[in-house]
């Protein structure tokens, strides 16, 4: 029988909301305008381009396979607007739109609909997208894909990475800004935009505080023990995706846990694993990586970390009386 | 019910298509399936190994004790794959150097052991030798799908010839182990899509000739 | 009564099954001594035409090959384990250089190759004989593009590895996106450079190498 006609019976209390996920993920969308601005400043027309690119193949997947699969057709609910608007900002400003297209197909096709549609990703499909993309044309996603042309340097995280001439690196109000030559993937430019955004959404409550604070929080200690220093900590916290994929990958709600502790242990488990790719990995960054890697393990730690049922209580062992 | 030797033929290559049916032999299915040179080599390698140690094995089936079916199946197989894999060495090595370590591993083929066990030990050796054809042609023609595909998106060639032209960047994870995994299973979700729309217009027709009898 | 039949072993049935095993196993053994008589010879002649046929194309000038067996002592002296044989190229029977076979670690395991060093300290030819790096990154090593480079350079010093800018003296271009593949081929050929120098000079000289640059792919 099929799962959507099914009714579902439960008990009281019932809560009753006006939200719908349309209003949602237009929330989501507003909080991504201040870092799509500056990525627009920093990289010009081929920014708007491969956000433009991303979300008319990541909608028109969704139109097509709903349309080819027979089921109503979900696309005024912006769940593919924002799925392409996140993979717009995982890409090089210098992405070529078949990259684009592949890679909407691929986020909404593969990784949302044929596992079930909204609600059924077991992956961010965005960052899931990115990695594939990744996997498939490497040089256009690595190194000098992120730099505008003319301009001899690396992203922040690659010099650090690379151990070039640190009199290479942006300040830490540039980093955190995202001016004088700050360049990566088209969301990760800006720490303050991504900062705005993210508070916006947690002020709607569209996302709870607690995986972005603990993530950000987890990777700044983490640097100051491997000897980061202070100032060198937050470095670290401005560069690279790790704003981005805190405020607004890692907190997707299909494909992270929704218990309380649940989400705390998913948090730090993103940090560990960024924190370990970025200081001993062979890439210098490790958020996508640590993000999709949690994602897998999101349904473990939710079983584990399930509250007690009212009224049940917990098995006692036999030998006990 | 006794089957025909072609539908014996026909199931291995349709109904019970030992890749896309049956699911077996994954490992070298994965591995081979870069080129579509390998896949064609690997699958007919296999399909001689499988007719093979079929006719064999049904041959001896009233002389092989059940208790040691098993080892008695595995020398046999593995006679055949090492005699096969010398051959191969000697008359085709860049078709060898190409498939590798995965000649060897024919030996481990659920397919080659399954259908021993499932067929040759208990049908005659004619209709074992179909079966064994069957199975062997299925296997290849899945393989030679799935590398073909894998090669144009993944490498941009067919059978070596250069597709689109230099200009052409491949996808390159299709190449790769997982690209394999990812292209096999939407290739299986297709099939069995398109294969629950066949079957379910011939119920349909089915129903309605019923209908119109009544 | 169950357990008195389980420890009475019926030999007769043991045996039978044994010998059924038993020759089943002859014949098939059989079958394969005649094959692999067969094809044993034309295996080992196609495996000395591929090798020879390789050695060639890294030192043009040589017409014979012939393998040198203190290979692994050599190996040793000059701290290369890595060496794993070492042919004399020679025409008309005077030595005009040696090719070397190193198996330095790449990306995805090791690569086996052959370096062509001359009797006048140049390298003659770099040939990957096989390898299984990343399809389109480093599988591109065996590209004539990227192991051409090599062929020309002095042999007498380490040939080192940039990622941008243009290359001069003994230095060569990374392959975009497989830094660490084209430190593991430039590792073999300093390798082989040593070997071949140690040789040179009858041990009295060892070349320095300091180890090929990079980090990250």
């Amino acid at each position: 029988m099929d799962e959507n006609t099914r009714l579902i019976v439960s008990s009281s209390p019932h809560v009753r909301d006006t939200r719908t996920t349309s209003k949602i993920m237009l929330d989501v969308i507003i909080a991504m305008i201040p870092a799509a601005i500056v990525a627009i400043c920093v990289f010009g027309i081929q920014a708007l381009l491969v956000l433009i690119y991303c979300v008319a193949s990541a909608v028109l997947t969704e139109y097509v396979i709903e349309k080819i699969l027979k089921k109503p057709v979900t696309i005024s609910d912006l769940s593919a607007v924002v799925t392409g608007m996140l993979l717009a900002f995982n890409l090089p400003y210098s992405a070529p739109w078949w990259m684009c297209v592949v890679g909407g197909v691929f986020a909404i096709g593969v990784v949302k609909q044929a596992f079930g549609g909204l609600g059924a990703n077991f992956m961010n499909p965005a960052l899931a997208a990115r990695a594939f993309l990744l996997a498939c044309w490497p040089t256009r996603m690595t190194g000098t894909a992120f730099i505008p042309d003319g301009i001899t340097t690396a992203t922040p995280l690659g010099i650090i990475k690379e151990g070039l001439d640190a009199s290479m690196l942006p300040s830490m109000m540039d980093m955190f800004l995202g001016v004088n030559g700050v360049f990566g993937a088209i969301g990760e430019i800006s720490a303050l935009a991504l900062l705005i955004g993210g508070i916006y959404l947690i002020c709607r409550k569209v996302i709870s505080w607690r995986i972005p604070v603990t993530y950000l929080a987890t990777v700044f200690v983490l640097e100051l023990c491997f000897g980061a220093g202070f100032s060198g900590a937050l470095y670290q916290i401005f560069a690279g995706g790790l704003m981005l994929g805190a405020f607004f990958m890692a907190t997707d709600y299909v494909s992270s846990p929704n218990t309380v502790l649940g989400q705390f242990i998913f948090a730090f488990g993103c940090g560990l694993i960024t924190v370990i790719i970025r200081q001993f990995g062979g890439y210098p960054e490790g958020v996508s990586y640590s993000i999709l890697l949690m994602n897998v393990a999101a349904p473990l730690i939710q079983r584990y970390t399930a509250p007690r049922v009212y009224g049940i209580q917990k098995q006692k062992k036999e030998s006990e009386a | 019910m006794k089957k025909s030797k072609m539908q014996i033929l026909k199931n291995g290559i349709l109904n019970e298509n030992p890749t896309f049916r049956l699911l077996l032999g994954m490992c070298p299915t994965l591995a081979v399936t870069t080129a579509a040179m390998n896949g064609l080599g690997m699958g007919l390698s296999t399909t001689v190994v499988l007719i093979g140690s079929n006719v064999v094995i049904s041959a001896l089936r009233k002389v092989i004790p059940d208790a040691i079916r098993i080892p008695a199946f595995i020398v046999i197989i593995a006679s055949f794959v090492t005699i096969v894999q010398m051959i191969l060495e000697a008359y085709v090595p860049s078709l060898y150097a190409a498939l590798g370590m995965y000649i060897p591993l024919i030996v481990v083929n659920c397919i080659i052991l399954g259908r021993a066990e499932a067929f040759a030990y208990t049908n005659t050796p004619g209709d074992s030798f179909f079966d064994g054809l069957g199975m062997g042609l299925g296997f290849t023609l899945a393989l030679t799908l799935l590398a073909s595909i894998r090669e144009i998106i993944g490498a941009g060639t067919f059978f070596g010839i250069s597709l689109f032209g230099s200009g052409y960047e491949p996808a390159l994870l299709v190449i790769m182990p997982a690209g394999g995994f990812v292209v096999f299973g939407l290739l299986l979700g297709l099939i069995n899509m398109l294969t629950n729309k066949y079957e379910a217009k011939a119920k349909a027709e089915g129903d309605k000739l019923a209908e119109e009898v009544k | 009564m169950a357990d008195k039949e389980k420890n009475t072993i019926d030999w007769g049935y043991v045996f039978k099954v044994g010998l059924i095993l038993f020759v089943i196993t002859l014949i098939c053994t059989l079958l394969l001594a005649i094959t692999n008589s067969a094809t044993a010879p034309i295996i080992a002649k196609q495996l000395e035409e591929t090798s020879k046929q390789a050695q060639k194309e890294v030192l043009p000038e040589a017409t014979d090959f012939k393998a040198m067996d203190t290979v692994d002592e050599i190996a040793q002296n000059v701290g290369e384990s890595i060496i794993a044989n070492i042919y004399v190229g020679t025409k008309n029977g005077e030595t005009i250089g040696y090719a070397v076979e190193t198996k330095p670690s790449g990306y995805g395991g090791e690569i086996d190759m052959l370096t062509g060093i001359s009797t006048d300290g140049k390298i003659t030819g770099v040939k990957i004989l096989s390898q299984s790096e990343t399809a389109g990154l480093g599988a591109k090593s065996t590209e004539p593009a990227f192991y051409e480079q090599y062929t020309g350079l002095d042999a007498l010093k380490e040939v080192t590895v940039i990622k941008s800018g243009s290359v001069n003296g003994n230095q060569i271009m990374a392959i975009t996106g497989a830094t660490i593949t084209s430190n593991a081929v430039t590792t073999g050929v300093n390798a082989a450079e040593k070997a071949v120098q140690y040789i040179t000079t009858e041990g009295t000289q060892v070349m320095e190498t300091t180890g090929a640059t990079g980090s990250a792919q």
